[in-house]
C-alpha cells in the first residue's frame, strides 16, 4: 500500500476514535476558556505598562502567545496517549502485525496529535477574529495579520508539541508520570530560558518579544525586553498603548518558522528508534528485575500429576467491624509496592533534610520536594482501578463506596504525613500551632484532590499536570492563597484548604458513587 | 437462597439511538449451576452485570433472598464471586498480595484470609508461583487467579463469565470438577459459550437471544425437546453447498464415503438417520425455532 495512504489513514483513524470521545469536548471547551479568559482580559499580554492597540495583528499575535503557550503544555498531557490507546484497546497488537513500518506509525501518531491541537488553535482562532470585532479599537478585520500567526507560530509550535508527546510515549522512562512532571519541568526551563534570550524557539515567546520591543521603542527606547509578559490572574493593567502591524511575514521569517516542522518531523521519525511495538518483551524489560518473563505453566507441563485434591474449608459468616485499618493497610501496600529501594531512600532522606535543616527557607524547600516526591503515587488514587482494569472486582465488592473508597483517602493521608513528616515534627517540636495546622490542612489536601481528580478523570495524569503546576506556582514561588505547604500561608488560606479538602472529598464520593451501577 | 430476576430491563443510550439488551427477563434461581447460553449480543453480560450489581438495571426487579438490589446492592455484593470476562490484576503485586488485598476488601478477617488464599492457591494450581509479580503470569494463569479472587469470600452466589477461556483442556476440565463441587449450596451462574463446559455442570440451563429468554429448562428437558429432529446423512462434497441452503447443519466430517452431515430437522432427507441429540444440537434448535417464531410474527 502506498505510504501515504498508510500515514494518513493512521492518522485519520486515530483522529476519528479521539473526537468522538466526549474528552474531545473538554479538549475544545479548554480551548474556549483559554478564548474567554483573554477575552475579559484575564489572561492579557503587556510590555511594561504597554499593551497593543485592538487591531487584527495584536489581537492575532497575542491569541497565538495564549494558544502556544498554554497549548504547548496542557495540550501535551492532553495527547500523550495515543500509543497508550492502542495498547488498552489491543489495536496496537493487530497493527504489530502488519507490514506498516515503526517510523510510519509514529509519524502518523504525531499527525494525529497535531489535528487534536489544531482543532484547539482553530477554537481560539475563531475567538480572536470575534474579540477583534468586539474591541474594535484598530480599523477594521485584516484576515491575513489576524491569521498568520495562528498559521506560521501556532501551527509549528503544536508540530512540536504532538511530536513531543509520541517521543515521551515511546521512551520508556518518560512514558508513565515521571515523563509528565519531567515535561513540566523542562517546558518551564525552555519557555523561561527562550524567553529571556529572545530567540525564535518554538512556542514563539521570543519570537513576537524581540519584534515587539523593537516596535515599541520606536516610541519609548527606555522600554526593556524583560517587561514582556503574557499574564494570567488579577494584575496591574496597561495604561498605555502602542502600534503593533505585526510581523513582517519574510522568507527567512518563514523558513524559521518551517523549521519547527521539520524538527517535529525529525523527532516523530525519531521516536520509531525507541518505539516498542506493542512487543510484550520490550514492554517487561521496563519493569523491575525481579519481574520474570512470562511465568511458564508448569504445573502439568512437567509430568507431575497436577491434580491436587484441595477442600475449601468453608468460611463463617462474621460481622464486619475492625477490618477498615486492615483495608487502609492493605490499600497502602497497594500504593507503596513497585518503587526501588532508591525510592524509599530519597523519601528518607528528604524527611530527615525537612527535619534537621537549620535556615527556615531551606527547611521549607526541602519540605515542598518531600510532597512532590509522592505525586506519582498519588496520582493513582482513583484511578487505579480503571488504570488496571479492576473496576468490576473491585465495584462488586461489598462496601466499595463507604469503606475501600475512605481508606485509599486515608492511605494518601498517611502517604502525605510520613513524606512530609519531616516539617511536621519540626513544627510541632517547636510549638509553631498555626504553621503545624496549616501543614495538616495541606497534608489533607493534596491526596484529597488526587483522589477526587483521579476519581472524575480515570486517569492519572490530570492530577499529575494540575499538581506539578501548582506546587510550582504555589510553594515555590511562595504565591500566597496557592502554597498548600506553609511558606506563605495565612491563616485564610488553612481554612480554605480544609474547606476545599471537604469539596473535594464529597466530589471524589459523588464521582465514585456515579460510577457504581447501584451505589 | 433465591435470586429473582422480575422483567429486568436494561436501555443503553448511545450516539446512535437506544438499544435494549435485556427486555423483559424474567428468572428465578435456586441453589445449582445455571447455564447462560446464547449468541454474541444476546445480553448474556448485561444480565451478569446486573446481577453482580455493576449496572443497574433500567427497569424491573433483582431480589437477593427477598432484598431488592436496587435499594440493597450491599446484600448480594456480601455474598458474592464474580469472575468477569474481561478484568485486570495489579502488575507489581503477587498473587498472596493480590488476594490478599482483595480479602481486605471484601471484609475477611486475617487468619481466615491466610488460610483461604493458600487453599485457593493451591486449588487453581497456581502455589508454585505464588510470589511471583503477576505481571509477569501468562493468560490462564492470570485468569486462575481470577477465579480464586472470585472464590474469596466463600460465595453463596457465584458469577463467571467465560470462566475457561484461556485455559488449557486440564485446566479447563479442573474448573468444571470444581464448579460442579460448588454448586451443592451455592448459586452458580455460567456463562460460556463453549457448550461442553455447559453440558458438563449446569443443571439449568437459560437461553437468550435479543435480550430476551428463550429458553429456561434442565439439559435433559431441552434434550428431549430436540430428540427425533437430529439426523446423520452422507453426502458427497459436492453436494454440501446444496445442503446448507436447505437445512440447519449442526456439523459436517469429511470421510473416505463422503460428507458425514448432521443436520437438524423435523423431515428428514431420504437415506438420513436419526442419532442422539447433543446440548449443541438442543441450542441451535431452540434458537433456530425462536428466530423463526419472531420471523412469522407480525411487525409491530
Amino acid at each position: 500500500m502506498n505510504r501515504g495512504r498508510t500515514l494518513y489513514h493512521l492518522a485519520r483513524a486515530d483522529f476519528l476514535e479521539r473526537v468522538r470521545r466526549y474528552s474531545f469536548l473538554l479538549i475544545l471547551a479548554f480551548a474556549a476558556g483559554l478564548a474567554y479568559l483573554t477575552y475579559i482580559g484575564t489572561i492579557s499580554l503587556q510590555l511594561g505598562e504597554y499593551r497593543g492597540v485592538y487591531n487584527s495583528a495584536w489581537v492575532g499575535s497575542m491569541m497565538t502567545l495564549v494558544t502556544t503557550t498554554f497549548i504547548t503544555l496542557a495540550g501535551f498531557y492532553m495527547v500523550k496517549n495515543t500509543i497508550q490507546r492502542d495498547q488498552q484497546t489491543r489495536v496496537g497488537l493487530v497493527l504489530a502485525t502488519t507490514p506498516m513500518s515503526r517510523s510510519l506509525y509514529t509519524l502518523g501518531k504525531a499527525l494525529s496529535n497535531f489535528a487534536v491541537l489544531a482543532a484547539m488553535v482553530a477554537v481560539l482562532a475563531v475567538a480572536a477574529v470575534i474579540l477583534q470585532l468586539v474591541r474594535a479599537e484598530g480599523g477594521g478585520l485584516e484576515p491575513r495579520k489576524l491569521l498568520a500567526p495562528f498559521i506560521w507560530v501556532a501551527l509549528p509550535a503544536m508540530a512540536m508539541t504532538a511530536a513531543l508527546a509520541v517521543l515521551f510515549e515511546t521512551l520508556p522512562v518518560l512514558r508513565g508520570g515521571a515523563g509528565n512532571v519531567i515535561y513540566f519541568f523542562a517546558w518551564s526551563a525552555y519557555v523561561g530560558a527562550s524567553g529571556v534570550a529572545g530567540v525564535n524557539e518554538y512556542v514563539g515567546l521570543g519570537f513576537f518579544m524581540r519584534r515587539m520591543t523593537d516596535a515599541l521603542r520606536l516610541i519609548d527606547p527606555s522600554h526593556k525586553e524583560q517587561q514582556f509578559t503574557l499574564q494570567a490572574g488579577p494584575t496591574a493593567h496597561a495604561t498605555k498603548t502602542f502600534l503593533w502591524s505585526g510581523v513582517d511575514w519574510t522568507p527567512q521569517v518563514l523558513v524559521g518558522r518551517l523549521q519547527w516542522v521539520a524538527i517535529a518531523i525529525g523527532i516523530a521519525w525519531l521516536s520509531a528508534l525507541f518505539f516498542h511495538r506493542f512487543d510484550p518483551a520490550r514492554e517487561r524489560s521496563r519493569r523491575k528485575k525481579e519481574t520474570p518473563e512470562p511465568a511458564e505453566d508448569r504445573a502439568g507441563t512437567d509430568g507431575l500429576p497436577r491434580a491436587v485434591a484441595v477442600q475449601l474449608t468453608p468460611l463463617a459468616r462474621t460481622t464486619r467491624g475492625g477490618r477498615f485499618p486492615r483495608l487502609v493497610v492493605s490499600e497502602l501496600r497497594l500504593m507503596l509496592k513497585g518503587h526501588g529501594w532508591w525510592w524509599y531512600l530519597v523519601a528518607a532522606g528528604l524527611f530527615v533534610a525537612s527535619l534537621v535543616a537549620p535556615d527556615v527557607q531551606a527547611r521549607q524547600a526541602v519540605a515542598g520536594f518531600a510532597w512532590l516526591w509522592p505525586v506519582l503515587i498519588w496520582s493513582k488514587m482513583g484511578a487505579r482501578e480503571a488504570r488496571y482494569d479492576t473496576q468490576k472486582l473491585v465495584f462488586s465488592c461489598a462496601h466499595a463506596l463507604d469503606r475501600q473508597l475512605p481508606a485509599v483517602w486515608v492511605a494518601g493521608v498517611v502517604v502525605a504525613i510520613l513524606t512530609g513528616g519531616g516539617l511536621g515534627i519540626r513544627l510541632l517540636s517547636g510549638g509553631n500551632w498555626p504553621g503545624l495546622s496549616g501543614w495538616l490542612a495541606g497534608a489533607l489536601f493534596v491526596p484529597t484532590l488526587a483522589l477526587a481528580l483521579g476519581v472524575w478523570s480515570g486517569s492519572s495524569k490530570l492530577f499529575e499536570a494540575v499538581y506539578t503546576l501548582w506546587w510550582y506556582v504555589g510553594p515555590m514561588n511562595h504565591i500566597p492563597g496557592l502554597d498548600f505547604i506553609g511558606m506563605a500561608r495565612s491563616q485564610f488560606s488553612t481554612q480554605f484548604y480544609l474547606l476545599a479538602t471537604m469539596a473535594l472529598l464529597m466530589a471524589a464520593y459523588l464521582g465514585r458513587r456515579a460510577k457504581l451501577g447501584y451505589a | 437462597m433465591q435470586l429473582i430476576i422480575d422483567k429486568a430491563g436494561k436501555l443503553y443510550r448511545g450516539r446512535h439511538g437506544k438499544v435494549w439488551a435485556l427486555r423483559n427477563f424474567s428468572l428465578e434461581l435456586r441453589p445449582g449451576v445455571l447455564g447462560l447460553l446464547g449468541p454474541n449480543g444476546a445480553g448474556k453480560t448485561t444480565l451478569m452485570n446486573i446481577v453482580a450489581t455493576i449496572t443497574r438495571a433500567t427497569e424491573g426487579t433483582v431480589t437477593w433472598n427477598g432484598a431488592d438490589l436496587q435499594r440493597q446492592p450491599d446484600a448480594v455484593r456480601a455474598v458474592l464471586g464474580y469472575l468477569p470476562q474481561d478484568f485486570g490484576v495489579y502488575p507489581n503485586l503477587n498473587a498472596v498480595e493480590f488476594l490478599e488485598y482483595f480479602a481486605a476488601v471484601k471484609g475477611l478477617d486475617a487468619a481466615s484470609a491466610r488460610r483461604r488464599i493458600d487453599e485457593l492457591l493451591q486449588l487453581v494450581n497456581l502455589a508454585d508461583v505464588r510470589k511471583r509479580p503477576l505481571g509477569g503470569y501468562s493468560g490462564g494463569m492470570r485468569q486462575r487467579i481470577g477465579i480464586a479472587q472470585a472464590l474469596l469470600n466463600d460465595p453463596q452466589l457465584l458469577i463467571v463469565d467465560e470462566p475457561t477461556a484461556g485455559l488449557d483442556p486440564e485446566e479447563r476440565v479442573r474448573f468444571r470438577n470444581l464448579l460442579s463441587d460448588l454448586s451443592g449450596d451455592r448459586i452458580v451462574i455460567l456463562s460460556t459459550h463453549i457448550v461442553s463446559d455447559v453440558e458438563a455442570t449446569a443443571t439449568e440451563i437459560a437461553l437468550i437471544s435479543g435480550g430476551a429468554l428463550v429458553a429456561h429448562a434442565p439439559p435433559e428437558e431441552l434434550l428431549c425437546a430436540t430428540e427425533g429432529r437430529v439426523w446423520e446423512w452422507v453426502i458427497p462434497s459436492a453436494d454440501l453447498g446444496a445442503a446448507k441452503q436447505r437445512y440447519l447443519i449442526s456439523g459436517a466430517v469429511r470421510r473416505a464415503d463422503g460428507v458425514h452431515v448432521r443436520l437438524l430437522t423435523e423431515s428428514a432427507p431420504a437415506g438420513a438417520v436419526p442419532v442422539a441429540a447433543t446440548l449443541e444440537d438442543a441450542y441451535l434448535h431452540c434458537l433456530s425455532t425462536h428466530r423463526a417464531h419472531l420471523a412469522e410474527a407480525p411487525a409491530r
